[in-house]
């Protein structure tokens, strides 16, 4: 008797189990009739948190789309999360956004370690990645993944450019290299050595420190016994303020070039106190100021919806980022699945719809910028072009 | 009924039948619970953050011996971590180890770690300890970071592991963490009602008196801390698989203390109390973010933020209220989660005294 | 260079010294490991900084106000957590001062944002002094200058003045000291209130070194931490002699053997330093009888 009730139990509850079992959506994975769901992670909290500008300005941007009308119908549901630069968290996040939230792809993401752990996870469920991880290492295009579409500059081809500039427009031959411990830092100097091996050189000096490090006097007293007249700089904002100030300490002045990681030219020259003037940036975006109509645009929708938020180069690289989607998107059409935008996207040539480099996807080829341009801070903190877009990456 | 009347009924695993029936029910529980998961989104979860909660669990377990019964302090737990998901990544990677070879010889490795700062730790203290075991957790990410043999600061990738055949996903990985984790934890729950056990809790009381008594410091204190690394690293070796790339950057101090809140908020000397103090800090971690979507306060926030403070730094509520609960625990609750357990299960029981 | 390697290192040393400074004071009185030291100058320093920037308040001005603060944030400690513990363990204070410290830091984050600012300071970073063609900037002789001053004060305080004998009476058994009629609760707090000022200036300090930002304590935080052991938990000169100690090896250190691994330097002098000699170089060594 008890062993029936106990079987009649155990089919109950399998049958409850199966009915509830969710059943198969016939449509795409966050497109609805009438939102498409983005999303994106990024360190609001912790030491690296400076970053976080670029998820809200990212914000920004799907805020100003959705006031004029969305794209083919659909206004842009988006979602930030924090996730502390910490990977655990990222994947976590990427875990809620596919399963729970069922976004349609995710925009920006910034940072390599986050993005490296959640990178496979997302191809496993189609997630698009449009700028994914918002940096030029190339993670994100090797191996080649379909759904990946970073437009980052490669630090390598960056790095070699700068070098490349130092040589021939400024005629300076010895170079020396300040960088980040990490990934980033060792691309740029591998751009630049890479360069100096091509004209047969040698880096003066590679000076190299820890992302927590506050001391730099060390360092700034190495670089300047090399007797290097241009440094190239690929670190930090912090840190160039610091090797900035040690240098100027020790009566060392050379010729300072850096990456667009440190291309908020205002904020630089006030942590400096002024020391920024001269340093020659890789600045393949628009400045803040600049009349192009799109960043008007930008500036219009900031007043708006978040005045109190800085105008500053990591916010509104966010609107950079987005840009691409936003494109792939209108290109994709009302039938929007994974293969059509990423079929839409592959037709983006040359394209210059954006506030920063013309961006190019090919079926093969998903790096989508190739080209950067160089700008020199000048004394009053504003950014004068030097020159106009050169191609780095072949 | 709590009376005992030998020594073996003493250190029985289970101490009646009912807690039997319970543990079994609940092992039993713990099985489909990835299904009721995936079904109901229980709580918004996912499959992954229930590994990552086993993980912690397993990781609190392993510095609860440590520090809640034997009395050390160590905030260098981090680096053990590291340690055994670097190595693991690497036997797997490189030597191509089957992952039940390469997660055993990875606590061993990381316990052998345990061993050597358990000696200079014999003669600390207290706060000194506490130093030097942040030094120790410190200096490890540091060195990992320089040695290309473990992928420099770019980090490893780890490899996927297959299951008779088919790739292992989020699934599939919850059965083996959880296995392990339940052996592991049957393992340090035996292990506490041992002689060694009893070492440790003797050490922690008073370990001058424990030396008197005959207790071997030297033995047990660096015994302490290796099954400790051992543990942790483990967990370790778990989260690099679960995690799939693992850079050095990641296993930093915050990590050590996030380990040590854990142990602290669940109760210290509770192997019940550091599992739940685990899922509980994980799951705040994760879950503690959009602000603005909490109910009837999200909005005043939001708008308290926009007058006062930066809407740029909002996210920073859930690192406050994180700070909070550790330090209302302390404060008010001295044992923790399992000291409410224990509040509650009094109460219950001298109801209607 | 190694001339210059050692001013440097002397220079980066008094700030060391001025946050071991500050912990020290406490751990001197009540034994307690203060994690929270670098968020508190933190606090203050923003305060400071926010003074100047938004109030338009002249530097002297702020810099009082900042006292004051400081004061009442370390007594705010020191009243509403640390006192309400009953019986703490060593580890529960540990645990409470990591919690207030994430508080702190995610109200820094909150309220200020997490860009990077700079702090107004009258005397310049970039203007030297020249000993023989060795450069110190201004800022980093004046440094120097404070720090040993504060610690001269507070160890003349601490020796000589009957507040000072309380707080070392305070430490050695809390018990004895309220038996002979001391009172240890008001001692705390003042104890508390005062590190909480001297870390203050040190982290305007360091602030007008290099950047202001949320997360600029926790390196220094981790070498000041270094610098107290190796001049000793309990010892104000220690502090001082800590501090330069750890600033000119780990330049030299950088200088010469490696850039790379400087920052190891200071983790490993702490274990070596608690191998040989646990109570620091200058400290005397209490054994606690049974």
């Amino acid at each position: 008797m008890v062993k029936r009730n106990l079987g009649l139990i155990c089919l109950l509850t399998l049958a409850a189990f199966l009915m509830t079992a969710p059943v198969s959506a016939q449509q795409v994975r966050g497109v609805t009739d009438t939102e498409i769901l983005i999303g994106q992670t990024g360190p609001q909290t912790g030491p690296a948190a400076a970053w976080g500008a670029v998820a809200r300005g990212s914000g920004l941007f799907f805020k100003g789309i959705n006031d004029e009308g969305g794209i083919h119908g659909r206004k842009i549901k988006y979602f930030l999360r924090d996730d502390g630069y910490q990977p655990a968290k990222t994947k976590a996040i990427g875990t809620e956004f596919v399963e729970q939230i069922g976004i349609f792809g995710v925009v920006g993401c910034v940072g390599v370690g986050p993005g490296m752990s959640v990178r496979d996870y997302y191809t496993e469920n189609k997630v698009l990645m449009v700028s994914f991880g918002c940096s030029g290492v190339t993670n994100w295009i090797q191996p080649f993944n379909r759904y990946i579409f970073p437009v980052y500059q490669l630090y390598v081809d960056e790095a070699k450019a700068l070098t490349r500039y130092f040589y021939e427009n400024m005629k300076l031959t010895k170079v020396a290299v300040f960088y980040q411990n990490d990934d980033y830092g060792k691309q740029g100097l591998e751009g630049v050595e890479r360069y100096e091996k091509e004209k047969g050189l040698k880096v003066v000096a590679a000076v190299s420190a820890e992302v927590t490090d506050r001391d730099l006097s060390s360092h700034a007293l190495k670089l300047k016994n090399s007797g290097a007249e241009a440094v190239v700089l690929w670190a930090m904002p912090t840190h160039g303020a610091l090797l900035l100030a040690e240098c100027a300490k020790i009566g060392y002045k050379p010729q300072w070039g850096t990456s667009s990681t440190l291309s908020d030219g205002p904020l630089m020259m006030q942590i400096t106190k002024g020391l920024w003037a001269g340093m020659i940036n890789s600045f393949p975006i628009e400045p803040p100021d600049s009349n192009n109509p799109l960043m008007v645009k930008y500036r219009a929708w900031h007043q708006k919806y978040e005045p109190n938020e800085r105008w500053g180069t990591f916010y509104y690289s966010g609107c950079l980022y987005a840009e691409p989607l936003a494109e792939g998107l209108r290109r994709a059409g009302r039938n929007l699945t994974p293969e059509t935008f990423i079929k839409a996207m592959e037709t983006i040539r040359d394209w210059r719809g954006a506030i920063g480099a013309p961006i190019t996807f090919t079926p093969t080829d998903h790096q989508g910028t190739r080209d950067t341009r160089f700008a020199q801070v000048q004394p009053d903190g504003s950014m004068k072009i030097l020159t106009d877009w050169i191609r780095i990456t072949k | 009924m709590d009376i005992k009347r030998s020594y073996y009924e003493d250190i029985e695993l289970f101490k009646s039948n009912t807690i039997l029936v319970w543990s079994i029910l609940f092992l039993v529980f713990l099985g489909i619970l990835p299904w009721l998961v995936k079904a109901y989104h229980l709580l918004g979860m996912s499959i992954y953050i229930l590994n990552l909660i086993t993980i912690n669990a397993l990781v609190a377990i392993g510095l609860n011996i440590l520090v809640g019964y034997t009395g050390q302090i160590s905030m260098g737990h981090a680096g053990f971590f590291a340690i055994g998901a670097f190595t693991s990544v690497i036997l797997v990677l490189n030597w191509n180890f089957p992952l039940w070879i390469a997660l055993p010889v990875a606590g061993f490795i990381s316990s052998a770690f345990g061993f050597i700062l358990g000696l200079p730790a014999l003669r600390l203290k207290g706060p000194y300890l506490a130093i030097a075991t942040l030094g120790f957790g410190m200096s490890i990410t540091t060195i990992i970071k320089h040695m290309e043999f473990f992928g420099g600061r770019m980090g490893l990738q780890a490899p996927k592991l297959y299951l008779f055949g088919t790739p292992m996903k989020d699934f599939h990985y919850y059965y083996v963490i959880m296995t392990i984790a339940v052996l592991m934890v049957i393992g340090a729950v035996k292990l506490i009602k041992t002689r060694v056990g009893r070492a440790f809790i003797a050490i922690r009381d008073s370990d001058i008196a424990a030396e008197a008594m005959g207790v071997n410091l030297t033995y047990y204190k660096t015994l302490a801390f290796a099954v400790s690394a051992f543990y942790t690293g483990i967990g370790g070796g778990l989260y690099a698989f679960i995690l799939g790339f693992i850079n050095p950057e990641s296993f930093h101090i915050i990590m050590s203390i996030a380990f040590l809140a854990m142990v602290v908020v669940g109760g210290l000397g509770s192997i019940m109390g550091s599992i739940a103090g685990a899922a509980l800090l994980t799951y705040l971690d994760i879950k503690l973010q959009v602000v603005q979507d909490i109910p009837a306060i999200g909005p005043a926030l939001v708008a308290f933020s926009q007058k006062y403070m930066s809407m740029a730094g909002i996210s920073n509520i859930a690192v406050i209220v994180y700070g909070l609960i550790m330090i209302l625990i302390v404060l008010f609750e001295p044992l923790g989660i399992f000291g409410f357990w224990i509040r509650t299960k009094r109460y219950w029981k001298t109801w209607p005294f | 260079m190694l001339g210059q390697l050692i001013v440097s290192g002397l220079a980066v040393g008094a700030c060391y010294s001025l946050l071991a400074l500050a912990m020290v004071i406490i751990y001197k009185t009540s034994d307690v490991l203060n994690f929270a030291q670098g968020e508190m100058a933190m606090i203050s320093t923003y305060v400071a900084f926010t003074l100047m920037e938004s109030y338009h308040v002249p530097f002297q001005w702020a810099v009082i106000f900042t006292f004051l603060f400081a004061i009442l944030l370390g007594a705010f400690f020191e009243l509403v957590f640390l006192r309400q513990a009953k019986d703490p363990t060593v580890l529960g204070l540990i645990i409470i001062t990591l919690g207030f410290e994430m508080i702190l830091m995610g109200f820094a984050g909150w309220k200020w944002g997490p860009d990077q600012r700079s702090l107004a300071f009258p005397v310049s970073n970039i203007e030297t002094y020249n000993f023989f063609g060795l450069v110190m900037s201004k800022i980093n002789f004046w440094t120097i200058v404070i720090s040993l001053v504060l610690m001269f004060i507070l160890f003349l305080f601490f020796r000589y003045t009957k507040v000072g004998i309380a707080m070392r009476a305070t430490q050695q058994n809390q018990l004895a000291a309220r038996v002979m009629g001391i009172r240890t609760k008001w001692i705390l707090s003042f104890t508390w209130a005062i590190s909480s000022m001297v870390g203050a200036v040190a982290g305007m300090l360091i602030a007008a070194l290099g950047v202001l930002d949320p997360p600029m304590m926790m390196d220094p935080l981790m070498k000041s931490f270094a610098s107290a052991v190796l001049g000793g938990m309990t010892s104000l000169p220690g502090t001082a002699v800590g501090g330069a100690m750890l600033g000119i090896i780990e330049n030299l250190f950088g200088g010469y053997v490696s850039l790379s691994f400087k920052s190891v330097v200071a983790f490993a002098i702490i274990v070596l330093m608690l191998c040989i000699k646990p109570s620091g170089l200058l400290a005397k060594h209490y054994v606690k009888k049974v």
